[in-house]
């Protein structure tokens, strides 16, 4: 057999293999390739094998791959936009734009405010932190530091960690504190929910007897009406994976899931007082916001009412 | 409640493999080689969609080809990592530092960190070495878990871009491990192709 054949067959698992963490993969003609060709498996476990590599070696915290600034680096006060490409016909969100851009250095004073409507936002910090902005939230930032943050809405934050820097954020009337790494904040009124990808944050207030710690892997939701706290296990490759248009969700009080998509999905749900105890595991696709909001109401045998874009779950 | 979601959820998966069984069977033994591997796999599959608490999922035909497809990587990396201890036991060996007397038993595997950290090194040197493009899509898809999409977004280029990026990175890491010849024997036994193959092949970069 030739190189260039070979070549040729490695290219091409390459190319099956990242495409298989795609919901758009084509599992048939996936098989069909495998089975054309016994070195075409072989080929396919030599890169998936590579893959387990790099996880691994990205996994090791002692181990330092990448050096360089990170990648998002614009000139200030510059605004790009992008497409939101969604992961698979389904997931394409309606008018969905992303944009990015520097956060100036800040002064004491009055914080920048950022508000999203349709579209999810990134910001980054001087520090070299991004936050995901979610679609109808608002972040504000204030300090000297950029150390204060108030949130209304979603977001996923990459925060760098930095020991001198006494970062707080304010969400739904509680505060995450001791931040180091990558975690989604989700708040609605008095409802929160804290989910950690990775590293650790501590959540404390008033209604909490003392500061929550969370590592990753754990979530923290919290009803400030009923003054309920949980903390349960999460996927963490799922913490904000709202981004590529999946709510992921384990035993999540309703209100909760009906804001998110509500949020996420661009349409109003209202939850009746009957049902607002129930809870939802599973996750949910917002590819088109009407047809989640029914495969949550089937899923749950509740009754939806209404019309598309203002739904009323009872 | 939430008892009754969940069982809601997981039986509707093990429905759904029962409705593709077939197909995924197919799949899994066009992927492992082996008709015997498959059935075993496909039986993994069916504990696992019945102890899972993933309630309902998107598309979940999809999900379970996923699901039948890291179970096979799954096992192809155990052997893979005992594969490596042994090849940092052969390199020191190699190095002739020990006289056999003095060596500690053979059955003995190697420190599973001095292995890692060979590999590592390998790894670190082709990911140094890759195409500025591939090499950030790289770094964003896995050392900083962003997904695909997010990906194209950050870069500011399409989504089919971010594939080729992607995927030219893992050949040629893929090409840097099976030079050092981390990649012989370490997939599953029982097909034939380059499985077991040279551990020094030729290919282009």
């Amino acid at each position: 057999m030739s190189r260039e054949e070979l070549d040729k067959i490695r290219q091409d698992a390459a190319g099956w293999h990242i495409a298989s963490e795609s919901d758009s993969m084509d599992w048939d003609g996936f098989t069909a390739w495998l089975e054309a060709d016994l070195r075409h498996a072989a080929a396919y476990d030599e890169i998936s094998l590579t893959d387990g590599a790099v996880l691994e070696l990205a996994a090791d915290p002692a181990h330092r791959a990448f050096t360089e600034t990170p990648a998002v680096v614009q000139a200030p006060g510059r605004v790009r936009r992008f497409r939101w490409v969604g992961a698979g016909a389904g997931a394409a969100m309606a008018a969905s734009l992303a944009a990015l851009l520097i956060v100036p250095q800040l002064r004491t004073g009055p914080g920048q405010v950022y508000a999203t409507s349709d579209a999810a936002r990134e910001i980054v910090l001087a520090d070299g932190s991004t936050i995901a902005l979610a679609p109808h939230s608002r972040l504000e930032v204030s300090g000297a530091d950029q150390q204060q943050m108030v949130l209304a809405g979603g977001a996923l934050f990459d925060i760098r960690h930095d020991p001198r820097r006494q970062l707080a954020i304010n969400a739904g009337g509680l505060t995450i504190s001791d931040i180091g790494t990558r975690f989604d904040v989700q708040s609605e009124g008095t409802n929160l929910r804290v989910a950690v990808a990775q590293g650790k944050v501590a959540v404390s207030g008033d209604a909490l007897d003392k500061p929550v710690p969370l590592d990753a892997g754990k979530a923290l939701t919290f009803d400030g009406k009923a003054g309920v706290s949980q903390v349960a296990s999460v996927d963490a490759k799922a913490v904000g994976a709202w981004r590529d248009g999946r709510l992921t969700y384990d035993n999540v009080a309703l209100p909760l899931v009906a804001a998110d998509l509500g949020r996420y999905a661009g349409t109003r749900v209202t939850v009746s007082d009957a049902v607002r105890d129930r809870r939802f595991s599973g996750t949910l696709t917002v590819g088109n916001g009407d047809e989640a909001i029914r495969d949550l109401a089937q899923l749950l045998g509740l009754r939806l009412s209404g019309r598309p874009g203002d739904w009323r779950l009872e | 409640m939430p008892q009754d979601e969940n069982e809601q959820g997981s039986t509707g998966l093990s429905q759904l493999l029962a409705r593709h069984r077939a197909e995924l069977q197919r799949f899994l033994v066009a992927r492992c080689g082996s008709a015997y591997e498959a059935e075993d796999f496909l039986q993994e599959m069916w504990l696992k969609v019945g102890q899972a608490q993933t309630g309902p999922i998107a598309n979940g035909r999809a999900y379970l080809f996923r699901m039948a497809n890291n179970l096979v990587a799954d096992a192809a990396r155990a052997r893979h990592r005992a594969m490596r201890r042994d090849h940092a036991w052969l390199d020191q060996e190699g190095g002739g530092a020990t006289a056999p007397e003095e060596r500690v038993d053979m059955a003995e595997p190697a420190d599973e960190a001095i292995a890692r950290r060979q590999e590592s090194e390998v790894l670190q040197q082709a990911i140094d070495a890759l195409p500025e493009g591939a090499r950030r899509a790289l770094r964003l898809y896995r050392f900083e878990g962003m997904g695909q999409a997010e990906i194209a977004r950050t870069l500011g280029i399409s989504r089919s871009g971010v594939e080729k990026h992607l995927a030219l990175a893992m050949k040629r890491l893929r090409n840097s491990l099976a030079d050092c010849g981390y990649l012989v024997r370490a997939t599953s036994e029982g097909s034939g192709g380059l499985r077991g193959g040279e551990p020094r092949e030729e290919h282009d970069l």
